[in-house]
C-alpha cells in the first residue's frame, strides 16, 4: 500500500509539507511592534463592542423578519428563522468581512479612546462643586444645557453597554452601519433554508433597521454638537480643553479640538489616542494652547496610559512650545479634508504600495 | 496633632538640591540619608519635583516612601517657583511595609460586575454621573432623568449605628461601605458601597459605587463561620491529618526498620505540623459552636480542683520535655463550682499549656485553687517573660497573638477559652508584669460544698 492512498496519511503528508498554518500567524504576532499590538484590555473590549453591535443588529433583523413572515401567514418559516442557530459574528469573521479597515479603524479608535478616558485621573478645581458636564447641563443657555444633557445620557448609555453587553441605539456612523446590516442579513439568510418569502422578509427587516438608524445619537456626534453649542472663543478653547480632560470627558475634549482645528471627530480622536502624541502636540499648538496647558494635558494622558513617557515628553516640551501656531495649522491641513476623501487617498496609497 | 493633616513645606533649587525642609519632612529625608544642600534622598518625591520643574506646571502625586519599618503614603504637591520648586507634603499615612502594593482595583468595571448588583457614579458635588438603565427599568426610576441630579434623588440614605456612612466616607476620603438606603422609586432596601475617586492632589473627586440589593439583615449578622463549613472541614481534614500524624510518628520511631536520622527528624516535623493543624480544626469547630446565638453549656456541680489536677496531668509529659515543673493543687483539696466538666478541662489545659510553653527551663508553673464571694477560681502562674499592659486585652481577641513570630498556637485558644468561661457564667482574667511572668485566673460560680 502506498502512503498516499490512505486518506489520513494524505492529510498527514500535506500537513508535513505545509506545516501548521497557525505558526505563521504566531510569528507575525510576535514581531508586531508594540505600538501596533492590541493589549489585552483593548482586545477584550473590542471583542465585546463588536459582539454587542453585531448581536443587536442581528436581533433586530431576525425578529422583525420573523414578525413579517408570521404576519403573512408563514408561521413555520418565521419559527425556522427564529430557531436558526447561526453564529453571525463567527460567520462574518471567518468570511473576513469584519476585517474591513474602515470599520476596524472606527471601532479601534473608539475602544482606545474609551480605555484612555476610563483611566484618566480626575482633576478638581473647586472642591465639592459639580463636575464640568453636570454644570453645563444646568446652564440657562438651553442649547448648551440640552447638548450637555445628551452627552451625559449617551456616555451613561455606553457605560451600560459595556456592563450589560447589549447595544441599544446607534453605535456606528451611517455608512458603516449600512454595510454591517447587509452583511448580517446575508449571514442570517445563510443559516436558514432560504426561499423567496424569507429573503423578502429579511431584506425588508434590514431596510427597517437602516431607516431607524440615527447616527446623531452617537456619543461622538453628541460631543460634536455640545462643542458647537458652546462655540468657545479662541481664547476659551485652552481652558475648556483642560477642564474637559480634568472631568474625564475625553469625548468633549476631542470634539473641542476637532472644532478648533476644523477637522472631523475621528481625525481628532486619532491624534489623541496616538501613544507618542507626535501629531497631538503640534495640534494643540495650532489651536493656541500655551506651554503649561499642553504640559497639563500631557501629564493627564501619561497618567492614563502607561505607554506614554512623560520624561520623553518633558525633553520635547521646549521644542513643542516653540512651534508657531500658524506653522502647526499648515502642517495639519491634510486632516481637514473630508473623511471619505482621506480614506480614498489612503486606499490609493495602499494599492500603490501593494 | 493629627498626623494626616500635617502639611510640611520644602524648597529645592534649580539643580534639585534641598534648600529648606519643615518638620517632619526634613527628618524623614534625613533618615533616608539626605541633607540640606544635597539632592532629595526620597526618590519618588524627587521625581515629582523634577517633573514639575521640567514641565513648568504644578504636579501633584500620591507617592509611597519607605521609612524604617513601615511605608508612608504621602501626597506631594510640587510647584515651580523661579528656577526651583516648592513642595507641600501631606498625607503621612503609614502602611505596613509588607502590604501588597497593588490591591484589587475595586473601581474597575469587571470587579463591579462580579461583586455587586449594579453600578452608580457621582462627581465631587455628589451629582450622579452614572446610573444603571437596566436597574431603572426594574425599579421604575428614570435613569436618564437622574443624571446630573444629587445622589439623594435616587437613594434615601439611612443611618447605621447612629451615623451616615456616606458622610464619614466623604470626611475621611475613605471607601464607602455598608450605607443603608432605600430606592426613592419603590422603597427597595439596598446597601451602597463605593470607592473614592481622588485627584492627583488627593482631593475628593467623586464616588465609583455599587448598589447591593437584598442586603443582609443588620439585626442578625451571619456567624463568621457557617456550621456546614466547619462540619465539612472537620470531616474532610480530621481523618487524613490523623493518618499523616500516625504515619509520621511511626517513621520517626523507626518502627518499620532503620531510618536515617535526618529523615526521622523530618518525620517528627511533619507529625508536629499535623498536630498543629488538627488543633486548628478543633478550634475552628469550637469557634463555630460558641459563636452561634443558641450556644449553651451544661451547669452541673464540678470539683474545679480535680479538673485542674487532671489538666496538669495531661500536660505532664510536655512539662518534663521543657524541664518545667507544674505545681498542682494537692490531692484531696476540693473546689466546688458550677459548670461544664469537659469545657472547664479544655480551658485549664489551654491555660496551663500556654504557661508551660512560655515558662523558662527550670522554672515552676503554679496552679492554685481559691474560693470566696460565691466564686471558685483556679490561678495559673508562670515565670515567663510576661505580657505588656497594652497587649493584655488583645491576647483574648480572635487570631491575636502577642508575638506572632513565636512557634505554636493559632491565636484562637484564649479567645475560645474566655468565650467558654463566660458561657458558664464565669470569666478569665489576666494580670502580668513584663519580665515577671503572667497570671491567668479562671473564675466560675461557686457550687454547694
Amino acid at each position: 500500500m502506498s502512503v498516499g492512498s490512505h486518506p489520513t496519511n494524505e492529510a498527514a503528508a500535506r500537513a508535513g509539507v505545509l506545516g501548521d498554518p497557525r505558526l505563521e500567524e504566531t510569528i507575525t504576532d510576535f514581531f508586531l511592534p508594540d505600538d501596533s499590538r492590541l493589549d489585552e484590555r483593548a482586545r477584550l473590549l473590542l471583542g465585546s463592542v463588536l459582539g454587542s453591535i453585531v448581536g443587536a443588529v442581528e436581533a433586530d433583523v431576525r425578529r422583525h423578519a420573523a414578525r413579517l413572515l408570521s404576519g403573512r401567514g408563514a408561521d413555520r418559516k418565521a419559527d425556522a428563522l427564529l430557531a436558526a442557530r447561526t453564529d453571525v459574528l463567527a460567520r462574518l469573521s471567518a468570511a473576513g468581512l469584519l476585517r474591513d479597515s474602515e470599520l476596524m479603524e472606527e471601532l479601534l479608535g473608539r475602544v482606545r479612546a474609551e480605555l484612555l478616558a476610563d483611566a484618566l485621573p480626575v482633576a478638581i478645581d473647586m472642591p465639592d462643586a459639580p463636575s464640568l458636564l453636570v454644570r453645563l447641563t444646568a446652564l440657562p443657555d438651553t442649547v448648551v444645557a440640552a447638548a450637555a444633557t445628551a452627552l451625559l445620557v449617551q456616555e451613561n448609555r455606553r457605560g451600560n453597554l459595556v456592563e450589560h453587553k447589549h447595544a441599544v441605539g446607534a453605535e456606528l456612523p451611517a455608512e458603516l452601519h449600512h454595510r454591517l446590516v447587509w452583511w448580517v442579513a446575508a449571514a442570517i439568510r445563510e443559516g436558514v433554508a432560504a426561499d423567496a418569502d424569507t429573503d423578502r422578509a429579511i431584506g425588508e427587516a434590514a431596510q427597517r433597521s437602516l431607516a431607524a438608524h440615527d447616527e446623531s445619537e452617537r456619543v461622538e456626534a453628541v460631543a460634536v454638537r455640545l462643542a458647537a453649542a458652546i462655540d468657545p472663543l479662541p481664547d476659551e478653547v485652552p481652558v475648556l480643553m483642560v477642564e474637559a480632560i480634568g472631568d474625564r470627558r475625553l469625548s468633549l475634549f476631542i470634539a473641542v479640538l476637532a472644532r478648533a482645528l476644523d477637522i472631523d471627530f475621528d481625525a481628532a480622536r486619532a491624534l489623541v489616542i496616538e501613544p507618542r502624541g507626535e501629531r497631538l502636540w503640534p495640534a494643540l499648538r495650532a489651536v493656541g494652547l500655551d506651554r503649561p496647558s499642553i504640559a497639563r494635558i500631557a501629564l493627564s494622558l501619561a497618567d492614563a496610559d502607561p505607554r506614554r513617557d512623560i520624561e520623553q515628553f518633558a525633553d520635547q516640551l521646549d521644542g513643542i512650545a516653540a512651534i508657531a501656531a500658524e506653522a502647526a495649522r499648515a502642517a495639519l491641513a491634510p486632516l481637514s479634508l473630508p473623511r471619505s476623501f482621506r480614506s480614498a487617498i489612503r486606499a490609493l496609497a495602499r494599492s500603490a504600495q501593494g | 496633632m493629627d498626623a494626616h493633616a500635617t502639611v510640611a513645606h520644602a524648597t529645592l533649587d534649580g539643580e534639585g538640591l534641598l534648600l529648606a525642609a519643615e518638620f517632619p519632612f526634613g527628618e524623614l529625608n534625613a533618615r533616608a540619608g539626605g541633607a540640606i544642600a544635597r539632592p532629595l534622598a526620597l526618590a519618588p518625591v524627587a521625581t515629582v519635583a523634577r517633573l514639575a520643574r521640567r514641565l513648568g506646571i504644578i504636579v501633584s502625586r500620591g507617592v509611597v516612601v519607605a521609612d524604617e519599618e513601615a511605608d508612608l503614603e504621602l501626597w506631594v504637591r510640587a510647584q515651580p517657583d523661579g528656577d526651583g520648586v516648592r513642595l507641600a507634603i501631606s498625607g503621612w499615612r503609614e502602611r505596613s511595609a509588607w502590604a501588597p502594593v497593588d490591591g484589587v482595583d475595586e473601581s474597575h468595571p469587571d470587579f463591579l460586575r462580579d461583586h455587586g448588583d449594579w453600578a452608580w457614579e457621582a462627581d465631587a458635588g455628589l451629582r450622579l454621573t452614572r446610573v444603571s438603565i437596566e436597574a431603572g427599568r426594574r425599579h421604575g426610576f428614570d435613569a436618564i432623568g437622574l443624571l446630573g441630579e444629587p445622589i439623594t434623588s435616587l437613594f434615601a440614605l439611612a443611618t447605621s449605628n447612629g451615623a451616615v456612612p456616606l458622610v464619614e466616607a466623604l470626611a475621611r476620603r475613605e471607601p464607602l461601605k455598608g450605607q443603608p438606603a432605600k430606592l426613592r422609586s419603590n422603597d427597595t432596601p439596598v446597601l451602597l458601597s463605593a470607592t473614592v475617586r481622588r485627584d492627583a492632589a488627593g482631593r475628593f473627586g467623586g464616588f465609583v459605587g455599587l448598589v447591593h440589593e437584598e442586603p443582609p439583615a443588620p439585626a442578625a449578622p451571619p456567624p463568621p463561620l457557617a456550621a456546614e463549613f466547619t462540619a465539612g472541614l472537620d470531616k474532610a481534614l480530621r481523618r487524613p491529618l490523623a493518618q499523616i500524624i500516625a504515619n509520621a510518628d511511626s517513621i520517626n520511631a523507626a518502627t518499620d526498620g532503620p531510618v536515617p536520622p535526618d529523615y526521622a527528624d523530618y518525620a517528627a516535623d511533619i507529625a508536629n505540623a499535623g498536630r498543629h493543624l488538627l488543633a486548628l480544626v478543633d478550634d475552628l469547630v469550637d469557634l463555630e459552636a460558641i459563636e452561634r446565638p443558641d450556644f449553651l453549656l451544661a451547669a452541673e456541680p464540678i470539683d474545679l480542683a480535680d479538673v485542674a489536677r487532671r489538666a496538669a496531668g495531661l500536660l505532664a509529659v510536655r512539662a518534663i520535655d521543657k524541664d518545667v515543673v507544674i505545681d498542682r493543687p494537692p490531692t484531696g483539696t476540693q473546689l466546688a463550682a458550677v459548670g461544664d466538666f469537659r469545657r472547664s478541662l479544655q480551658i485549664l489545659v489551654n491555660l496551663i499549656g500556654n504557661a508551660v510553653r512560655y515558662a523558662p527551663a527550670g522554672s515552676i508553673v503554679v496552679v492554685s485553687a481559691v474560693s470566696g464571694a460565691g466564686r471558685a477560681s483556679i490561678t495559673v502562674t508562670d515565670e515567663g517573660k510576661g505580657i505588656a499592659a497594652e497587649d493584655q486585652a488583645r491576647v483574648f481577641d480572635k487570631f491575636e497573638r502577642v508575638d506572632p513570630t513565636e512557634a505554636g498556637g493559632n491565636g484562637l485558644g484564649l479567645y475560645i477559652a474566655r468565650r467558654l468561661a463566660r458561657a458558664m457564667g464565669g470569666d478569665i482574667t489576666l494580670t502580668s508584669t513584663p519580665g515577671q511572668g503572667a497570671r491567668f485566673t479562671l473564675t466560675l460560680p461557686a457550687g454547694a460544698a
